[in-house]
């Protein structure tokens, strides 16, 4: 208890000194794990309350991005949603790939890398379009989008790395029945479920929170993993009243989200044995590889490598999902490395993010390339 | 001068136009309950944007809409452009002497002014179409709705007298 204790003191702290700065939290969140766990002399040990805490904040995080999955929404805009999300996820999964695998990780290991080393962190990007006032930008829209692009992408990854032992074709079949059985009950319940979220005692919180754990608990009957139920339920759930969904669900993903970052911090070893010639070069891999699907992107979709430069500063960061998919394959080098470069990332991203503008005008006066004069929209 | 609205997934909703002089405007509600507001002249291309919170953007757009503000009495102008222009105002008083202690019936609001008293704002409660027998208090806020016309007179006739 004392250490859950701790660690929420801490990251209360954290929370109000990076939101005053306006600087991204989840580096921070990890960066104390790390030091008072393992690293700095174990002040904080994982136990079976953290434990809890941690899965919790994972399955919310999963069940959120659920929600903000709308499938229509993602056909009508079919075109620039492909282009992009095609362009950044080749680059990113082969650079990380290969990256991880000439640097002595396994087949299995180079997959997870090149994953997490492929996510970009939504939290991040959405946040810091909008802190650093760059909603109107054209790039916004296109970042926006890759978003969405990337979080169907992670959803098939965590499929293949879940299945296990089990044949593809019958997990996939026994994912999508889930979702079947999901959806007609959200369809056919959606009545009962508005008026249940229209009312205002303490029944629409406890109703999402049980609904999300007893979906989560039904995984141990179905052999489908817990993250996949809650991001069926997270879909099915969507096609109701989504925002009164995340507005009930929102106080314990950010309450368990936190612990869970924190006690990520408190499994990473960089004392025991890490090798920092292959974490430094994964991490400026990291950043320089999104700077070539970036600019790839801004040169196919907007006709720009300057758009291109936009792209790039905003989608640096790496974060929740890359530690989600570290957490659920667990290794412990696999998941320092991941840290590492969570953490590099997102620093350099925030600053990325929020000097993009002088960045572009810097270029922009040097060179007086002609595409500048094009107004964004 | 076309209103374009659109759904960012993760960000809220956005509401876009161009001017006919060839400005744009851009208004976005954030998930987060703030709302931005960027301005691009033409032929430029850095916007610029300011960040409000819901009062203040509902402030602004009051006075957008032409309606008076003053510092602690507010009223709103709704234009329907659909009937004819028809432009209501709705205005908040702060009941005066003049009015304390008498009904709605003797002050005769509707017949001398054509504005009618919809609600009354009483020690942080609000009465809702307030009855002919509604007996005006010291500290109470009435809200008058009307025509532009109908609420000066309002303000001249029976906050005065």
């Amino acid at each position: 208890m004392e250490s859950l204790v701790l660690a929420l003191f801490v990251c209360l702290v954290l929370a109000l000194i990076t939101k005053y700065l306006s600087i991204p939290a989840i580096p921070f969140y990890i960066l104390a794990g790390v030091l008072l766990g393992k690293a700095g002399g174990g002040m904080l040990t994982t136990n079976e309350i953290s434990h809890f805490f941690s899965e919790m904040g994972l399955i919310f995080l999963l069940f959120f991005m659920g929600l903000g999955l709308k499938p229509e929404r993602i056909a009508s805009n079919r075109a620039a949603v492909l282009t992009s999300g095609i362009i950044d996820l080749n680059v990113n999964m082969i650079i990380g790939f290969a990256a991880a695998y000439l640097l002595g990780f396994s087949l299995t290991e180079s997959l997870i890398i090149a994953s997490a080393f492929y996510i970009s962190s939504t939290a991040m990007a959405l946040t810091s379009l909008i802190e650093n006032r760059k909603l109107m930008l054209r790039e916004s829209d296109t970042v926006i989008w890759l978003m969405v692009f990337e979080d169907l992408v992670l959803i098939i990854i965590l499929a293949i790395i879940s299945a296990g032992n089990q044949n593809l074709v019958f997990f996939l079949i026994k994912i999508l029945a889930v979702l079947g059985v999901l959806y007609a009950l959200a369809h056919y319940g959606k009545e009962f479920l508005i008026s249940i979220l229209d009312r205002d005692d303490e029944l629409p919180i406890l109703f999402t929170f049980a609904a999300v754990l007893i979906t989560a608990s039904f995984s141990l009957y179905l052999g489908v993993p817990e993250t996949m139920m809650v991001i069926a339920l997270g879909v099915a759930f969507a096609t109701t009243d989504p925002d009164a969904f995340e507005q009930h669900a929102r106080p314990f993903k950010d309450v368990f989200l936190v612990v869970f970052f924190v006690f990520f911090g408190v499994t990473v070893d960089f004392s025991g044995g890490a090798n920092w010639f292959v974490i430094g070069a994964i991490s400026i891999l990291a950043v320089a590889s999104k700077l070539i699907s970036g600019l790839l992107t801004g040169i196919f979709i907007h006709g720009s490598a300057l758009s291109g430069l936009e792209i790039w500063a905003n989608t640096i960061a790496r974060g929740e999902f890359s530690i989600a998919l570290a957490v659920i394959y667990g290794s412990p080098v696999v998941g320092t490395t991941i840290a590492a470069m969570v953490i590099m990332t997102s620093i350099v991203g925030s600053f990325t993010a929020k000097y993009s503008g002088l960045l572009r005008r810097g270029i922009v006066s040097r060179s007086r390339h002609k595409a500048l004069m094009r107004r964004p929209h | 001068m076309a209103l374009r609205s659109l759904n960012l997934p993760g960000v809220g909703t956005k509401y876009e136009f161009e001017t006919d002089k060839g400005d744009t405007v851009a208004i976005f509600f954030t998930k987060t309950g703030s709302i931005q507001m960027y301005t691009l002249q033409k032929n430029c291309n850095t916007p610029s944007a300011a960040e409000m919170s819901p009062v203040e953007a509902r402030r602004l757009g009051n006075i957008l809409t032409g309606a008076i503000i003053e510092a602690d009495q507010e009223s709103v102008e709704i234009a329907f452009s659909a009937l004819a222009d028809l432009r209501i105002t709705i205005h908040t008083f702060f009941v005066t002497a003049a009015v304390v202690g008498k009904t709605i019936e003797d002050l005769q609001i509707r017949a001398r002014t054509g504005a009618t008293v919809i609600a009354v704002c009483r020690h942080d409660r609000n009465i809702i179409n307030p009855p002919p027998t509604f007996v005006f208090e010291k500290g109470d806020a009435a809200l008058v709705i009307g025509e532009s016309d109908h609420i000066k007179k309002f303000e001249r006739e029976i906050m005065v007298n």
